[in-house]
C-alpha cells in the first residue's frame, strides 16, 4: 500500500490575497446586487440632503465658520452618520445573519477559508460602500446646494473613520445576537431609529430633555454627529463624543467577539 | 496508515427532553483509494459521524484521522486536502455557479479547473445562473464541484444524489467511479442501496449510533445467512439423486412443477448442469439472491427504504 506521510500533505497553505480580493469582489457583488438594500443607505441620506437642501437654500452664515451654514453644520454631518450607520447597523448584519441561517458560513469552514473572511470581507465591503454614500452625498451638497467642505479635512476623516468603526461594532452584536436574518433586521431598525432619535435625526438635539440629549450624545450616533459637525466648523472634537465612539468599538467588538454563533 | 481512520467516537446532544447519545462507540477506517460507504436510517448517526471527522464537530471522546492529520488540531492542512460536501449548507445567493466556483477555487493552494468542473458535473448551462434560481439537483452539483475543487485526497459525500433524476444520479456515481480510479479515497454516506451496491468497496452499517457491522456489500449479504435461491419449472419429476451432488446446495422445496433449490456458491450455473446432465427441462429459470436491502433489514430489524418512505 503507498502511503504518504502527515508532513507530506501537511502543506499548511492559508488562503493568501488572491483569496481576498476573490472574497472582497464576491461580497461586492452581493452587496451590488441587492438593490433594495442600497436603497436606505444611499437614496436616504440623499433624499433627506435634498429636501433640507431645498427648504435651505436661502441659509444664512453663522458667524466665525468661515461663511458656513446650518446645512453644512448640521445637515451635512447628520447625513453623512445616516450614510455610516444604515450600512453598518442595519445592512451588514443583515447579510451576516442570512449567511449564518441559510448556512453559508459552515459551508466555508469546510474548507481552507475560514468564515471569519467573510466578516471581514463584509466589512470591507461595507467601508467601500460608505465611501461611495459619503461621496455621493457630498458631491450633490457641494455642487446642488453650495455646501462647503470641512474646516478641518483631516479632522473629518478621521472622525468618519471612527464613526465607522464604532457602527461596525455595533452592527456585529447585532449579527451575533439576532437568530434570524429577519430579527436582525429588525434590530439593525430599531437601534438606528433609537440612536437617530436620540442623535438629532428628527430635529436639533437642543430640543430634547437634557436627560435624552445626554444619553443620545454618548451612542454613537450622536456622538457621531457632533464629532463630525465639529470638524466642518472648525473645532476640535469634544473628549467625550471620541471616547463613546471608541467605547462603541471596544465594547460591541467584544461581546460580538463572544457571542458570534457561526452556525 | 489508513487514509481515514475514526476511533471510538462518542457525541450525545443536549435536547429539551434530556441527552440523546448520537454517536456511539463509532470506530471506522478508509483505505486509501477506495469508496467507504456509511449506511443506516435517519438518525442512525451518519451525519454526526462524518461531521466529526470532517472536524466540523467535536466528538466528546475518540480519535479521529485524516491522512495522519488531526481534523480540529491540524485544521488548515487537512481542509487542503479533504473535500466535504455537506446535506446542509447553502451558499451566496445571488452568485452564479461560475462565480460561486471560481471564488472557491482561490482558498486551495491547487486543484482542478473550476470551469471544467462545472462543465464536467452538467452545469453548463446554468454557468451564469445564480443560485437561488437552480433546482435542488443543480445545487448538489455544485456542491460536488465545490468538494472538488481543491482536488482532494479524501472526499466526504452526504447523500451525495438526493434530489437528482436517475440520469444525473449516474452521471454523478461515475464521476465518483473516476475519482477512485485517480486514487481519491471517497467516504460516501448513503440510504439509497442501489448507490451503495454500485459504487462501495466496503460498508459501515449503522443503527442507533452504533456500528452493527462492517463489510464488503458482497460480504453483508453473505453473513447474514441469507441464501441464494434458483427457481424454476419442470413438466416431469426430476431423477432422484441428480440434485444431491450440486456443490453447495442445501435444501430442494418441490411443489408441483414449481421446484426452488437453496444454497451457496455458483448455484444457478451448478443446478443448470446437473440438469442439463440429466435430461431435465427446466423452463422459467430464476435466481433470486438476497438483496443490501435484506442484510439491512436482517442486521437492524427494520427495512431501510421502508423507513425512507414513511419518515
Amino acid at each position: 500500500m503507498t502511503t504518504t506521510a502527515p508532513a507530506d500533505v501537511a502543506r499548511t497553505h492559508r488562503p493568501g490575497p488572491h483569496a481576498w480580493a476573490a472574497l472582497v469582489a464576491a461580497e461586492s457583488r452581493m452587496v451590488v446586487r441587492d438593490t433594495a438594500g442600497l436603497v436606505v443607505p444611499l437614496g436616504l441620506p440623499l433624499l433627506i440632503l435634498v429636501m433640507y437642501g431645498i427648504g435651505q437654500a436661502e441659509d444664512e452664515t453663522i458667524a466665525g465658520t468661515g461663511g458656513r451654514t446650518v446645512f453644512d453644520l448640521y445637515v451635512l454631518p447628520l447625513v453623512l452618520t445616516i450614510v455610516i450607520a444604515t450600512i453598518g447597523v442595519v445592512n451588514m448584519p443583515s447579510f451576516l445573519s442570512s449567511y449564518r441561517r441559510s448556512g453559508v458560513l459552515r459551508r466555508l469552514s469546510v474548507t481552507p477559508a475560514s468564515p471569519a473572511m467573510v466578516l471581514v470581507a463584509q466589512v470591507v465591503v461595507s467601508a467601500l460602500q460608505t465611501v461611495v454614500g459619503i461621496t455621493l452625498a457630498l458631491v450633490v451638497a457641494t455642487t446642488a446646494f453650495g455646501a462647503h467642505l470641512p474646516a478641518r479635512p483631516w479632522q473629518a476623516l478621521g472622525v468618519l473613520v471612527l464613526a465607522a468603526a464604532a457602527m461596525y461594532a455595533v452592527g456585529m452584536v447585532v449579527a451575533a445576537v439576532a437568530p434570524t436574518p429577519n430579527s436582525s433586521l429588525a434590530i439593525g431598525l430599531v437601534l438606528f431609529f433609537a440612536f437617530g432619535a436620540t442623535g438629532g435625526m428628527f430635529g436639533g438635539t437642543q430640543n430634547l430633555p437634557a436627560a435624552v440629549q445626554t444619553v443620545g450624545e454618548a451612542l454613537p450616533f450622536g456622538a457621531a454627529v457632533q464629532a463630525v459637525g465639529a470638524a466642518w466648523v472648525g473645532r476640535p472634537v469634544e473628549v467625550s463624543h471620541v471616547v463613546a465612539l471608541v467605547a462603541a468599538v471596544v465594547v460591541g467588538g467584544l461581546i460580538s467577539a463572544r457571542n458570534f454563533r457561526w452556525d | 496508515m489508513h487514509a481515514v481512520e475514526a476511533h471510538d467516537l462518542h457525541k450525545r446532544y443536549r435536547t429539551r427532553s434530556g441527552e440523546m447519545v448520537a454517536v456511539d462507540a463509532v470506530s471506522l477506517t478508509a483505505h486509501e483509494g477506495e469508496i467507504l460507504g456509511i449506511l443506516g436510517r435517519n438518525g442512525a448517526g451518519k451525519t454526526t459521524t462524518v461531521e466529526m471527522i470532517a472536524g466540523i464537530r467535536s466528538p466528546d471522546a475518540g480519535r479521529v484521522r485524516v491522512l495522519g492529520l488531526d481534523p480540529q488540531r491540524d485544521r488548515a492542512a487537512v481542509r487542503q486536502v479533504l473535500g466535504v460536501q455537506l446535506q446542509s449548507g447553502s451558499l451566496h445567493g445571488a452568485l452564479t455557479v461560475q462565480e460561486i466556483a471560481r471564488l472557491f477555487r482561490t482558498f486551495y493552494a491547487t486543484g482542478a479547473d473550476p470551469d471544467e468542473l462545472v462543465t464536467t458535473v452538467g452545469l453548463d448551462d446554468q454557468r451564469d445562473v445564480r443560485y437561488e434560481k437552480l433546482s435542488g439537483g443543480q445545487q448538489q452539483r455544485l456542491a460536488i464541484v465545490l468538494a472538488l475543487l481543491g482536488a482532494p485526497r479524501v472526499v466526504i459525500l452526504d447523500e451525495l444524489t438526493t434530489g437528482l433524476d436517475p440520469q444525473s444520479r449516474r452521471q454523478i456515481w461515475s464521476l465518483v467511479e473516476g475519482m477512485r480510479a485517480d486514487g481519491v479515497t471517497v467516504i460516501l454516506v448513503s440510504h439509497l442501496m442501489e448507490e451503495v451496491e454500485r459504487l462501495c468497496d466496503r460498508v459501515t452499517v449503522l443503527d442507533a449510533g452504533r456500528v452493527v457491522a462492517h463489510d464488503t456489500p458482497a460480504g453483508l449479504v453473505a453473513s447474514t445467512g441469507l441464501a441464494q435461491r434458483v427457481r424454476f419449472r419442470v413438466h416431469e419429476p426430476i431423477p432422484a439423486g441428480v440434485l444431491d451432488r450440486v456443490p453447495g446446495l442445501e435444501a430442494v422445496d418441490v411443489a408441483g412443477e414449481q421446484v426452488t433449490v437453496s444454497g451457496s456458491g455458483e448455484l444457478l450455473q451448478e443446478v443448470s448442469t446437473a440438469l442439463v446432465h440429466a435430461g431435465v427441462v427446466a423452463t422459467e429459470t430464476r435466481l433470486e439472491r438476497a438483496t443490501l436491502d435484506d442484510a439491512f433489514l436482517a442486521l437492524t430489524g427494520t427495512p431501510l427504504e421502508h423507513q425512507e418512505a414513511t419518515s
